[in-house]
């Protein structure tokens, strides 16, 4: 009881430091130091709750345990982040991504294939991808070319999605205003339709950040190799380990947060002119 | 806030009572999903072998990402179906799983090649790709090939273990050169898909001495010192074990009956039927009692696996007589 | 009505690239058999063969289409083996999780916008739950969630709700805020409390952030119901025919269930594209 009663006073003082915190003038530290106090938080609270409600580590083990585990497996935990997120996700993500780019470039010049392409390729892409994945592993073998097949599949519905949008995010006038200019269609693209669906583009690319490595987790699950993130994930679990499960899903939680991170610096390079990133 | 608590609690357990007054709820977690495997469980729910010994029994179907030992330690079933490697292996993790009966006398479990692939015995395997069932089914595999002197992490002069998913597929599309099948089950699968016997080579686990039990009942140690769940566990034992011997006596009725009870649909009655068959050739040579020499030679199997051994020291207590003894004599 | 003619082109293209690749992928089955039969086969045998495999690589679109025909129309929509009754499984866990998903998306954007503190430390944690491979871990949780006497729709719909109201809060915060300096200042000057802001401003400018959001977040809640689907145990569901079909090697089995998926997931995308179009239209800002 006092394990529990602890770790919600600590979450109680450490959301009051928060609040205060975050009144202060913004600073690049304190802007890192907010959401660390806050995981910190979250890790005390569970790591409370494991050892106050005394659920078993077959169940859920606490973060002292996972972290131990962390430390000790590390060249596990590194090949099966080569094998699932370089190979797998990286490769699937840039192909899928960029051929959903390209898509919706074509799309858009050609109202022909926007009229009958986009509600099929709606219908297509809205093939949920775990069904794909024994299908595609079929296909492309057991290695990472299977994974990254599903990755690609898995991204590009969004990507497309979001890039149509984008591209009819220049207002009326603006277009017009690029007409009188004598734009030429690629000008037009180029200069304002391209730069308008920026914002748009971006929220896709970080959606799917986050599916790329889920896809390619997933995928392993359907047949593998000995190595991977997901293997290692369905294997252990299989022989009670959760320790080494979490260690893999804080892999996962770290490699794609690292990710999103670098699409939002980039968002922020790309796209400063946007309200959104004025603040 | 204390008292709140009390009150709510005796309120939730009175409520409880009431409920349970009419017959014991018992919970059954297979490892797999519903098919004749289980024929045995099913038929005794159906015929109302279950009933006559005043159980409700409930049966929740297993599926391939289900580790039966994780359901049991979260207390979702009462009893669990497990492969004994696994079961011992979760022991040594600290989950006191015990085995209360053993339906199961003989094993199902192979390893099928193609012969056009260039294999005719164990020793052929060193270089070729393999398939294996994971999630806590790995533990006969690896000690066999322990056994066999081949290594199983890549390295040279060993073989490559591909995590087969569910289906035959790798070994129909060559990209495996074996794969772990069931006399019952994935054996037919690979000939439903048009290749034949005479195109195949089998290793029975039995055959080459590493058998390990499988599909054991077993419930908590804890549970074991109360008298009540005892004497329910007595009751589950009997009527599952008149069951099994009803549905080997009628294999084409028992197939039937597990076809009524799959939710999924996607089962065949060809298929049910042959499994059937074939599932009774395993449990035929069993009352549900343990045979202390299948224990023995299981972990003995399992300990052998030169450095990297299945389970490290020899089990204590990891099954008992108690229930089968009260239930079969 | 305009789109009709080039839809059909762009199926009829896809179709003939389907038998295309059937006849491609399933010849070598088709051949490998020959061989172990020994006998030859002629190009018309071999391509009547790819038609008509039991198990093949990629069924051909009639197989496909007999197959959904014969679990949705000829079956009683109470049966467990048709393909309806699975679909309504799937669709209820879908819905429950992406209402919960889109609701709890909302109220996170909305304090995301309003609270610093919230943004600041809530934010970065929003992004990494969703790194962690909730789908990978699906069994778990329903196995733990089980452990503590949830079961049946809910964990389902749980599942469907973290995968789904993620799209939600990142294209809400975006369309919340998405309101210029000259707009904010404007509704200050009116002395505009942060509520009617809210109602009056930033929730109608976020709509065109919405809906996109809404249909990514739909097609996550069905992904997520039909994963949720897979360890029960392939009791009942879309997800329990993928994985039935894909342990029995049912390629026929598989495809038809992907393709109701699909047209399930298609139907919703589809729906709320039409309130999309109909709210955009009301508001003025359909362009």
């Amino acid at each position: 009881m006092s394990w529990i009663i602890g770790a919600l006073l600590f979450w109680a003082a450490m959301w009051l430091l928060n609040v205060q915190l975050s009144k202060r003038p913004q600073t690049r530290a304190l802007s890192l130091l907010v959401p660390l106090i806050f995981g910190v938080t979250l890790l005390v609270l569970w790591e409370g709750m494991v050892r106050g409600f005394q659920i078993s580590p077959i169940l859920l083990p606490p973060p002292s345990a996972i972290s131990v585990r962390f430390a000790n497996s590390l060249p596990i935990l590194w090949v099966d982040f080569v094998q699932t997120f370089v190979k797998g996700a990286m490769s699937g993500y840039i192909i899928g991504c960029g051929s959903a780019f390209l898509m919706a470039i074509a799309v858009n010049r050609s109202p022909f294939l926007q009229r009958g392409l986009l509600p099929v390729g709606n219908f297509v892409a809205a093939l949920p991808i775990v069904g794909m994945a024994p299908i595609l592993v079929m296909w492309f073998g057991f290695d990472w070319q299977s994974k990254a097949a599903v990755v690609v599949v898995m991204v590009f519905f969004p990507m497309l999605v979001n890039t149509v949008e984008g591209l009819k995010a220049s207002d009326h006038m603006q277009r017009d205003l690029m007409q009188t200019y004598g734009a030429s269609y690629w000008q037009g693209l180029m200069k304002l339709s391209l730069p308008a669906a920026m914002p748009f583009i971006f929220n896709g690319l970080k959606i799917c950040s986050t599916l790329a490595l889920i896809g390619a987790i997933v995928a392993e699950f359907f047949g593998s190799p000995i190595k991977g993130m997901g293997f290692r994930i369905s294997t252990e679990v299989g022989r009670l380990s959760l320790d080494m499960v979490w260690a893999e899903i804080t892999v996962a939680a770290l490699a794609g947060s690292a990710f999103y991170g670098v699409v939002a610096l980039i968002e922020k390079r790309v796209t400063f002119w946007h309200p959104s990133q004025r603040g | 806030m204390n008292r709140l608590l009390t009150t709510a609690l005796a309120g939730v357990l009175a409520l409880g009572t009431s409920v349970a007054h009419a017959a014991d709820d018992v919970s059954l977690q297979l490892k797999w999903v519903t098919q004749a495997q289980f024929a045995g469980y099913y038929v005794a729910l159906d015929k109302g072998f279950y009933s006559d010994e005043d159980l409700n029994v409930t049966i929740k179907p297993g599926g391939p990402d289900i580790a039966p030992a994780q359901v049991i330690a979260g207390g979702g079933a009462d009893v669990v179906l497990d492969w004994m490697p696994s079961a011992l292996a979760s022991r040594e993790k600290g989950l006191d799983l015990v085995n209360i009966a053993q339906p199961f006398k003989t094993s199902g479990m192979m390893l099928t090649c193609r012969k056009d692939a260039g294999i005719s015995s164990p020793a052929d395997f060193a270089g070729k790709t393999l398939g294996v069932w994971f999630f806590g089914n790995e533990y006969p595999f690896l000690s066999w090939m322990n056994k066999l002197g081949l290594k199983t992490d890549g390295s040279d002069g060993g073989v490559t273990v591909l995590k087969q998913g569910f289906n035959v597929d790798p070994i129909l599309q060559g990209q495996a050169a074996c794969v772990s099948t069931m006399t019952y089950n994935e054996y037919w699968q690979i000939i439903d898909a048009g290749l034949t016997a005479d195109d195949l080579v089998v290793f029975k686990y039995e055959d080459q001495g590493v058998a390990t039990l499988e599909d054991g009942m077993y419930v908590l140690g804890e549970n074991l010192k109360d008298a009540a769940f005892k004497d329910k566990m007595v009751r589950f034992v009997r009527a599952s074990m008149k069951g099994w011997k009803w549905a080997e006596a009628n294999p084409d009725e028992a197939a039937g009956i597990v076809l009524d009870n799959d939710a999924s649909g996607a089962q065949t009655e060809e298929h049910q039927k042959r499994m059937m068959r074939e599932i009774s050739k395993l449990t035929s040579g069993s009352n549900g009692a343990l045979d202390p020499a299948d224990f023995q030679r299981t972990v003995d199997s399992l300990m052998s696996g030169g450095s990297d051994p299945v389970i490290t020291k020899q089990p204590v207590g990891a099954w008992t007589h108690e229930i089968s003894d009260a239930a079969l004599n | 009505m305009r789109s009709f003619a080039p839809v059909l082109t762009v199926v009829g293209a896809i179709m003939v690239i389907w038998y295309g690749a059937a006849v491609a992928l399933n010849s070598s089955w088709a051949y490998d058999k020959a061989k172990r039969a020994d006998v030859t086969l002629s190009f018309s045998e071999m391509v009547a063969d790819t038609m008509a495999q039991k198990k093949p690589l990629l069924p051909a679109p009639h197989q496909v289409v007999a197959e959904i025909y014969k679990t949705t129309v000829l079956k009683k929509i109470t049966s467990k083996r048709s393909l309806i009754w699975h679909g309504w499984v799937t669709l209820s866990a879908t819905l429950l999780g992406f209402a919960m998903g889109t609701g709890f998306g909302i109220l996170l954007a909305v304090g995301i916008v309003h609270s610093r503190a919230m943004d600041m430390s809530v934010m970065p944690w929003v992004i990494t739950s969703q790194t962690i491979p909730i789908l990978a871990v699906a069994p778990m949780i329903i196995v733990v969630l089980n452990a503590v006497g949830i079961s049946g729709l809910l964990p389902k719909a749980f599942i469907s709700m973290y995968l789904s109201f993620f799209p939600v809060v990142v294209g809400m915060v975006k369309g919340l805020r998405s309101p210029d300096a000259m707009q904010m200042d404007q509704m200050r000057t009116w002395s505009a409390t942060q509520s009617t802001m809210l109602w009056k401003l930033r929730l109608p400018s976020s709509m065109p952030y919405l809906f996109p959001s809404l249909k990514i977040a739909m097609a996550a809640s069905l992904v997520g119901a039909i994963v949720g689907e897979l360890p029960t145990g392939a009791v009942a569901g879309l997800g329990a025919r993928l994985l039935a079909g894909s342990y029995y090697g049912q390629t026929i089995q598989i495809w038809s269930a992907l393709i109701s998926a699909a047209v399930l997931a298609a139907t919703l995308v589809a729906l709320i594209g039409l309130i999309q179009n109909i709210t955009l239209k009301r508001m003025g800002m359909l362009r």
